[in-house]
């Protein structure tokens, strides 16, 4: 029986097919050739073991949200599933939705540089947040007027939490 | 004797310290931050004392709050580790009003040392040699400047004399654009700090940051522990050091472990203290400054030095002990790499990456050592600085020391945040880094990070270990309540869940993926 899964790694789809059938597991990255794969795991969140050709290699997953995130060799990848939600490191700038502005990653609001009734330009700085003493400034994807702010000054937000919200620009 | 030490810091070098005084029999007293109370250095101290919210400016950085918890506690001494305050002569002061021993140096040395005119003059008297320059000329004395610039040669630097946070420099290539230079300089000199005097100094480049560790007691006594190769910096920040340097000969290093001596005997230095010196391509070396603490990179030291405890030797000094008999200089043996683990994605600019920790496995084995705050379950805040741990390895030759790292840093797992250790990989394969031919500007001028989408093996292990686990959470979705039936599952399916609800992992076994065993 083989199942196919779907999904988006740096923005680049990747399709993965599972076929156990009796005693043996294949996988068939992309377009390679079906492998041969000997798995062990302790579970989820757990250590995969996996043996591709006598050649062992090991993988962390974890679940983040609908996502996965697995770290190979000291690299992080999310693996996003459909409708897993907006990749992480995707969350604030161009990729939020219109009349939002999110956090891109967690740390402390140190400048809230609008009020509601503003307006803001695209690109213009909203919000800085200070993460292990570096300072990361939030741009406005489009322009509008600010309706909400939900920042606030020397509090701690969490990546993709809302920040502000404005009143978009008729396109 | 000190007997219990509070250690006035956070993080892996609190942890360090910690280390060192237990295996002493010394007390320690932590003091952590509100988003640290769960911090390994909280655990581990025989007390703690909670210092205030998360922000250093009103936690690690607030002088009177900490000689508070010395004094509440009975702490004889304090060690300031590094950053925070460890070299802020007005805490060595605080602790001295407070009858508490400061394990490091004199207030008077760090401020003799802190200024940089000040340590250019020091410096000078004392024979060590300085970047070549001429102090203190008016920013409208074109005569004086243009002899003087002859003389450095150039390109040279012109800085303000009262300057800081790289206000008034000007790097000038040539002797035309020197007047430009120095009214540019003198205008902002004197806006910026109302005073409208430069100094001119040679433009040292490319060069190589060198630094030697050493150790002074209160009886006249001073080693050298032999030089740190520091020039892997990005932004001013060091990423990687090594000990000793490729650059550094028997020859060069005697003179610059006796620079490095005359200088700390110039101020009277007490404790461990780092000389840095940048480092040219004739073996030519000037001063830079002095570092009047503990250094992030000491372990690298320690590990070519016989395994010298510098926490050890400071504790010692500031009881008033003397050095251990021997060699005023230390020659190293072997080599020793240091990797700084920083929570920094290294595939979106560096950007700081926090979180919750929810695996880390620790690389281990001959010549590994790994000095960290991490454990699995930390929140990592978001209020200092990135680094989540030093890893470090020791042999025999550099080639070997290399691929002792690369195997470590392939065996080190740190799940919840990104860290460096793919930047710390893709080094490992240049080919300036592997024959040792780097400066100061290098990795900013030369070195680029491989491309988050670049052909990667690393995404194949990633995937299929993704589309398993998808798998995996798929077939309990269907069937959540199955506790023994094997419900058209596959073996090693149940095997995962019957693991995962134990929370153990199957030993031996069979062969097979079927058995969740660990091998064929």
């Amino acid at each position: 029986m083989a199942t196919r899964h779907r999904f988006q790694v740096d923005g680049q789809p990747h399709t993965v097919m599972v076929d156990e059938s009796g005693d043996r597991l294949a996988v068939t990255v992309d377009d390679a050739p079906p492998v041969e794969v000997d798995v062990t795991t302790s579970g989820i969140p757990g250590l995969f073991s996996i043996i591709r050709n006598g050649v062992p290699s090991r993988a962390y997953v974890a679940r983040e949200g609908r996502n996965l995130r697995v770290v190979v060799d000291g690299r992080t990848f999310l693996l996003a599933t459909a409708g897993g939600g907006r990749e992480r490191g995707a969350s604030g700038g161009a990729s939020d939705p219109l009349g939002k502005i999110t956090a891109p990653l967690a740390g402390v609001a140190v400048e809230i540089r609008v009020a509601v009734g503003d307006r803001i330009e695209p690109r213009q700085a909203v919000v800085v947040v200070e993460a292990m003493k570096m300072q990361n400034e939030v741009q406005a994807p489009h322009g509008g007027v600010v309706t909400v702010v939900h920042a606030q000054h020397g509090v701690r937000v969490e990546k993709g939490e809302l920040l502000v919200e404005y009143a978009p620009d008729e396109a | 004797m000190i007997k219990r030490v509070l250690i006035a810091n956070r993080g892996e070098i609190a942890l360090r310290i910690q280390r060192t005084c237990r295996e002493l029999g010394i007390e320690t007293v932590a003091v952590y931050s509100d988003p640290d109370r769960n911090a390994l250095h909280v655990r581990n101290a025989d007390f703690a004392v909670r210092i205030g919210p998360g922000p250093a400016l009103e936690s690690y950085l607030v002088i009177d709050r900490i000689i508070e918890a010395a004094r509440q506690t009975g702490a004889d001494a304090i060690h300031p580790g590094y950053g925070f305050l460890s070299e802020n002569a007005r805490f060595v002061d605080a602790c001295e009003e407070a009858g508490i021993t400061f394990i490091g140096p004199t207030a008077d040395a760090m401020r003799a040392l802190g200024g940089k005119v000040s340590a250019r003059r020091l410096m000078e008297a004392a024979g060590v040699p300085i970047v070549p320059g001429a102090n203190d000329i008016s920013a409208d004395d074109f005569a004086t400047a243009e002899r003087e610039a002859a003389r450095i040669g150039f390109p040279l630097m012109v800085k303000a004399s009262a300057g800081g946070g790289g206000r008034g420099i000007r790097l000038v290539e040539r002797p035309e654009d020197l007047q430009a230079a120095m009214r540019a300089s003198g205008n902002e000199a004197a806006s910026s700090f109302g005073d409208a005097t430069i100094f001119l100094e040679r433009y040292v480049s490319p060069a190589r940051h060198i630094e030697v560790q050493i150790v002074a007691d209160a009886h006249g006594n001073v080693r050298a522990f032999g030089e740190r190769e520091c020039s892997i910096q990005r932004r001013n920040q060091k990423l990687l050091e090594e000990a000793p340097s490729v650059a550094v000969t028997p020859e060069i290093r005697e003179r610059l472990c006796a620079a490095a001596i005359a200088a700390a005997k110039s101020c009277g230095y007490r404790n461990a203290g780092t000389v840095e010196f940048l480092l040219d391509r004739n073996g030519e070396f000037y001063f830079l400054e002095v570092n009047a603490r503990l250094q992030v990179e000491h372990p690298v030291t320690e590990l070519v030095c016989g395994g010298v405890d510098l926490v050890a030797l400071q504790i010692a000094v500031a009881n008033g002990e003397m050095l251990p008999e021997g060699p005023s200089t230390v020659t190293p043996t072997g080599w020793a790499i240091e990797c700084r683990i920083n929570g920094e994605d290294p595939y979106a600019n560096f950007a700081p990456s926090v979180g919750l920790i929810d695996f880390v496995d620790y690389p281990t084995g001959p010549g590994v050592r790994f000095d960290t705050m991490l454990y699995s379950g930390l929140d990592v805040p978001v209020f200092y600085d990135s680094l989540l741990g030093k890893l470090i390895v020791w042999a025999e030759t550099r080639d070997r020391a290399i691929e002792r790292m690369r195997r470590a840093l392939r065996d080190l797992v740190i799940s919840g945040v990104q860290t460096n250790v793919p930047f710390h990989l893709a080094l490992f394969e240049h080919p300036d880094f592997l024959s040792g031919d780097v400066s100061t500007g290098w990795l900013e001028s030369t070195f680029t990070m491989p491309a988050a989408s670049e052909d990667d093996p690393r995404l194949d292990v990633a995937l299929i270990a993704g589309a398993l686990a998808a798998q995996i959470i798929a077939t309990n979705a269907k069937d959540p309540a199955s506790s023994g039936g094997s419900g058209g599952m596959t073996r090693w399916v149940q095997s995962a869940r019957g693991i995962a609800r134990r929370g153990l992992r199957i030993e031996g076994g069979t062969s097979g993926w079927r058995r969740g065993t660990a091998s064929r």
